[in-house]
């Protein structure tokens, strides 16, 4: 072995350069590999931590549950509890009170220059939307805002009452809403529950009042034999005033039969629930022969 | 390997939050339906908050906004038991369930519309859902004086299968409207002409008999009922009933079996009030 050979300059400083990038690279590794472990450190004690507090929070939970079952409506001695916490907790009571109100179809707050009304609709027992009326009452009521659809004959309803007797506007307003909603959820459900008995998408107009659609009663066909025109003539009313159900000219009497039936069916029961009562076996429609 | 890792704590920090996030609401809201103050009590801590707080800082700012808050609320809640006549006397929820997604509580309500009283439990589930929030009522159960009227009792019945809260207050609202100005109507009316009144059921009946004490077995009845359908629509009906002694009728056979009909005809013209009052004239002036 040759020792003390002379190497070029240059290539003592390219395999310099090449060890100091080594050397950089080691390093940038190394700090990475430090801050991960930092990283990964903190976040076990941040869950360490989560633990704790979420171990302490259900053991008070389960200590008042247990309070509670042992003495029901136990009146807290106020000396214990500071004046705000007392407030606080008088507050929380008022808006919950405030919120019941929501459930009984009318509710509001008063405003700077007048009332703003909720007027809330339900179906049974699931409540749907709610509609809003602003009123002003100086020098006399009238409605400033709403979020009442145009479909909806407010102003007749306005002219007749608002001045005389506001309650009753919002009843009667709160009568055609609620029928509104209610022919809407109707539909909507005959349509999401029991599409394949329809024939694609129903017809109906904005204000639900008029529904158009074939159908099968039985869900195992692909032929839709009977046409049904629903009419609610009374827009406070949830069910239909007029039920036309026809078939085809030829077809046999034991269809027209079924025919009238449903018809009377769809007067008395709400759309959907009526549906319901065809059953899955079905009322077995012999449609093509 | 260190990566997931990594990933793996992050989720069970998340979880662990909404842990703790759920448990806090939990607690809080036992802490309110648990704890119960009075009236005076509330007063009392309502006046020595203010006074404690102005001497700390010269009566401005945040928590003073506390008592403007509950006035503010309390303002709302009286003008809506006036304005809608119901009033809530008790009002007890407790949560049952309470999960990311779904709360449900259990509600006790006891108020009253105008002279008529209720007590309600009932369950309430919120879900949250990707757009809203939906409420549903389940369970409920309704308990009312029905005074032996078969349509309120067929009706609460009814309501109470479909868990029909929001029709029970509408219905029950536009009802007690009316049963409250029967009830005014025949107050008024027995206290105007109290030999001629008489009021075999009392202020809560559905029905006033009048007579002249001068002439004996001459008796008009009249009967004001409140229907209420399954629907929950009320229609008010009045009519009225005669007992006429044998031989008043023969004489006035015509009049006597029109007078129902005349009535009515008052009604529509008139008015109950006007038309009543008519009647009594009447039989006032008859001898």
């Amino acid at each position: 072995m040759e020792e003390g050979k002379a190497h070029p300059p240059e290539g003592v400083f390219a395999h310099l350069e090449m060890l100091e990038a080594r050397a950089h690279e080691a390093a940038v590794k190394q700090a990475a590999a430090e801050q991960q472990k930092e990283q990964l450190a903190r976040l076990e004690a941040r869950v360490q931590e989560l633990r704790q507090r979420r171990d302490e929070l259900q053991a008070k939970v389960e200590l008042q549950e247990q309070g509670q079952r042992e003495q029901e409506g136990v009146v807290s001695d106020p000396a214990q509890h500071s004046a705000q916490t007392v407030l606080e907790w008088k507050i929380r009571k008022v808006k919950s009170t405030l919120q019941v109100f929501y459930l009984t179809g009318i509710s509001g707050k008063l405003s700077k220059h007048g009332v703003c009304f909720c007027i809330s609709t339900a179906y049974e027992g699931i409540y749907l939307d709610s509609y809003y009326l602003d009123l002003l009452t100086e020098p006399q009521v009238r409605i400033h805002r709403h979020s009442v659809p145009i479909f909806i004959p407010m102003e007749q309803i306005a002219k007749k009452y608002l001045q005389t007797d506001i309650r009753r506007f919002l009843s009667v307003l709160s009568d055609h809403l609620n029928a509104y909603v209610g022919r809407r959820y109707q539909a909507d459900q005959l349509q999401e529950h029991f599409s394949d008995r329809l024939e694609g998408t129903m017809q109906r107009n904005s204000l639900c009042n008029l529904l158009v659609f074939n159908y099968n009663p039985s869900s195992k066909s692909e032929t839709f034999p009977f046409n049904a025109r629903l009419l609610y003539g009374d827009l406070c009313c949830s069910l239909p005033t007029e039920v036309v159900i026809s078939c085809a000219p030829d077809a046999p009497a034991a269809l027209a039969e079924m025919a009238a039936a449903h018809s009377d069916l769809f007067r008395r029961l709400a759309l959907h629930k009526a549906f319901g009562s065809f059953g899955s076996a079905g009322e077995h429609v012999d449609g093509a022969r | 390997m260190d990566s997931s890792l990594c990933q793996a704590y992050k989720d069970e920090i998340q979880s662990l939050e909404e842990e703790i996030r759920l448990l806090t609401e939990k607690y809080e809201a036992n802490q309110q339906e648990s704890v119960s103050f009075s009236e005076e009590e509330i007063l009392m801590s309502i006046n020595s908050f203010q006074k404690e707080f102005q001497r700390q800082s010269g009566g401005h700012g945040f928590p003073s906004d506390l008592k403007a808050e509950l006035e503010s609320l309390e303002t709302d809640l009286s003008f809506l038991m006036k304005f809608t006549g119901i009033q809530f006397t008790s009002h007890c929820k407790k949560t049952v369930e309470k999960t990311r997604n779904r709360t449900v509580q259990k509600h006790r309500l006891l108020g009253n519309c105008h002279s008529l009283s209720f007590e309600l439990e009932f369950q309430l589930l919120e879900m949250q859902t990707k757009e809203s929030v939906s409420t549903v009522i389940t369970d409920l159960s309704i308990t009312m004086e029905s005074g032996g009227d078969s349509d309120v009792s067929k009706f609460v019945s009814r309501t109470e299968k479909h868990g029909s809260l929001l029709t029970f207050f509408r219905s029950l609202s536009s009802y007690a409207e009316w049963y409250e100005h029967r009830r005014c109507t025949f107050l008024h009316f027995k206290a105007k002409y109290p030999d001629i009144v008489a009021l075999p059921d009392g202020l809560r009946g559905d029905y006033i008999i009048l007579r002249n004490p001068k002439v004996s077995r001459f008796e008009l009845m009249i009967v004001w009922k409140i229907h209420l359908d399954e629907e929950g629509r009320t229609t008010p009906v009045l009519d009225l009933l005669t007992k006429v002694p044998e031989q008043v009728l023969e004489q006035n056979r015509a009049t006597v079996e029109n007078a129902p009909a005349h009535f009515r005809s008052l009604l529509l013209l008139l008015g109950a009030e006007t038309a009543i009052e008519n009647l009594i004239k009447a039989l006032d002036l008859e001898k």
